[in-house]
């Protein structure tokens, strides 16, 4: 009786891999050819379906111990039918614009191709890669802070000796402060003097002149 | 600028004759001097960096007949400035009679700028043993003028000189030193991990290990977030190779170090010299063995 089963099971086979091989290729093509294929995927796939119904009649009608193990081929297949579904549906359902998209662009959907990477390594190596990404990109950014780190010190260290002369030419200008005063001081005890000088030069001046006058009247009148 | 040269020879003419000539109430070298500054700016506006040196060097002579120090000084600085770009030689001369100078009339912290400057003359000629001398000389001046940041600086220099000369234990004392100074300093305290780095790598071309370990120790003393940072993880690692003798560990250290902050040309001497003595001593061992 399983042989019934194990021909539906070639047959099965057979048929998915056609399919998947189908909606690859499917993949990378665009307007008019993609509709014909989707149409030849969607026959392909009612016909699995009732591959697989028949898979389960004849399942369920079998001993219980073959059948537990043929019950749990069949999830199998019932699972990856429905991934190819899915892809199907996906493809189909990306059409309207996606034709228009395509047909401006000509470069053909190869980017999906790319996207549906439904095997688990891909996805695996894919997630690997994104993580190591991500490591570089922290180390990278680990590397600029301690620079700006660096340049964050250096500037508090111009900082620190900016402050300092600062500092230094303010209590120079308070020095210089003092000094004007003290030669504001001199210079007023210098002009006093210079004042002091010219007075006594001028009365000395006039007391001699007035000497001569009198000396001069003295002789002048007998 | 061909004309300018001819008016720079055109006012020393002048100032010479001033010079020679009799002058009325004796201003005459203050003429002679004002012209001769004429000149030595006609030069350096021709690009004639030796006359124009030589100008000022004779507006500084003229200056010193009338007494006034200070513009002799300031005039022998200026030749400097302008034998900077053709002989330093003679640039590190004028310096040092301007800070003569500037020493006789008591403008310390002035003497000490050019002190520096002449250093760094030298340092550009390698002279790095007369370098290092006039940093000392500097840095002493700025102490004296309580500018401690000057003073850091050129004890730095100094520092950095003594090492590549290998005299490590002054180079030691000296970091540790502008670490302790930096530590009470709110705007220099990021700074001490950096000096503390350097004083651990002097240490460790030292070659004494049980002294390294102490430095930690005391470093750790000295500043208690520095066992955090990867410096002290640095020398930790470098120190624990060396104990091992295990040149393989320092390299991957050293390399871990780099990649995330790149080590100057000075850090790379020393630790190359550092990784020289590890594999001299692997090898002695490998002969005894």
């Amino acid at each position: 009786m399983s042989e019934v089963f194990d021909g539906y099971e070639r047959h099965y086979c057979e048929l998915s891999a056609n399919l998947t091989r189908s909606c690859a290729s499917a993949g990378v093509l665009i307007g008019e050819q993609k509709k014909q294929k989707l149409s030849e995927i969607q026959a392909g796939l009612d016909d699995a379906d009732t591959l697989i119904r028949k898979m389960d009649l004849e399942a369920r009608s079998l001993q219980p111990s073959i059948k537990a193990t043929l019950l749990a081929k069949l999830r199998e297949y019932k699972n990856d039918l429905s991934n190819l579904k899915t892809d199907v549906k996906r493809l189909t359902s990306t059409d309207p614009y996606q034709d228009a998209r395509d047909e401006l662009l000509e470069s053909g959907p190869a980017d999906i191709a790319m996207v549906s990477v439904a095997d688990q390594k891909g996805r695996l190596l894919m997630s690997t890669e994104r993580l190591n990404q991500s490591t570089d990109r922290i180390k990278e950014g680990r590397r600029t802070m301690l620079e700006t780190e660096e340049l964050g010190v250096s500037i508090l260290q111009d900082l620190h000796q900016q402050r300092q002369s600062l500092l230094h030419a303010h209590s120079t200008l308070h020095d210089v402060d003092d000094n004007i005063g003290r030669s504001k001081k001199i210079l007023t005890t210098m002009s006093r003097r210079m004042n002091r000088n010219k007075m006594i030069l001028w009365s000395v001046t006039g007391v001699l002149v007035l000497a001569i006058l009198i000396i001069l009247y003295f002789k002048l009148t007998p | 600028m061909g004309d300018q040269l001819a008016r720079g020879e055109e006012f020393e003419k002048k100032a010479e004759k001033k010079l020679s000539g009799w002058g009325l109430f004796g201003s005459k070298h203050e003429d002679a001097a004002e012209l001769f500054d004429k000149a030595a700016n006609c030069f350096k506006l021709a690009k004639s960096w030796d006359k124009a040196g030589s100008t000022y060097v004779k507006i500084a002579n003229c200056n010193l007949k009338l007494d006034s120090k200070h513009e002799a000084a300031q005039a022998y600085v200026d030749a400097a400035h302008c034998y900077k770009k053709t002989n330093t030689k003679e640039a590190i001369s004028c310096l040092e009679q301007a800070v003569n100078m500037f020493c006789d009339i008591g403008r310390l912290s002035m003497a000490a700028r050019y002190y520096k400057e002449i250093a760094e003359l030298h340092e550009s000629e390698q002279n790095i043993e007369q370098a290092i001398d006039f940093y000392e000389k500097a840095a002493d001046f700025f102490q004296n003028e309580d500018v401690s940041t000057s003073a850091n600086q050129c004890k730095q220099k100094v520092a950095q000189f003594a090492a590549q000369i290998e005299q490590y234990q002054k180079a030691i004392e000296i970091y540790e030193d502008i670490a302790r100074q930096s530590l009470s300093n709110n705007l220099l305290k990021y700074g001490v991990k950096g000096h503390l780095l350097n004083a651990g790598i002097c240490q460790l071309c030292k070659g004494d290990v049980v002294a390294i370990t102490n430095a930690l120790e005391r470093y750790q003393e000295m500043d208690p977030t520095f066992s955090g940072t990867r410096e002290y993880k640095l020398l930790a690692d470098i120190a624990s190779a060396i104990d091992e003798e295990d040149v393989t560990k320092f390299t991957d250290v050293v390399k871990e170090f780099d990649s995330m902050t790149p080590l100057d040309s000075w850090k790379t001497t020393l630790l190359l010299r550092v990784k020289e003595k590890l594999k001299a001593k692997e090898m002695e061992e490998d002969d005894l063995t």
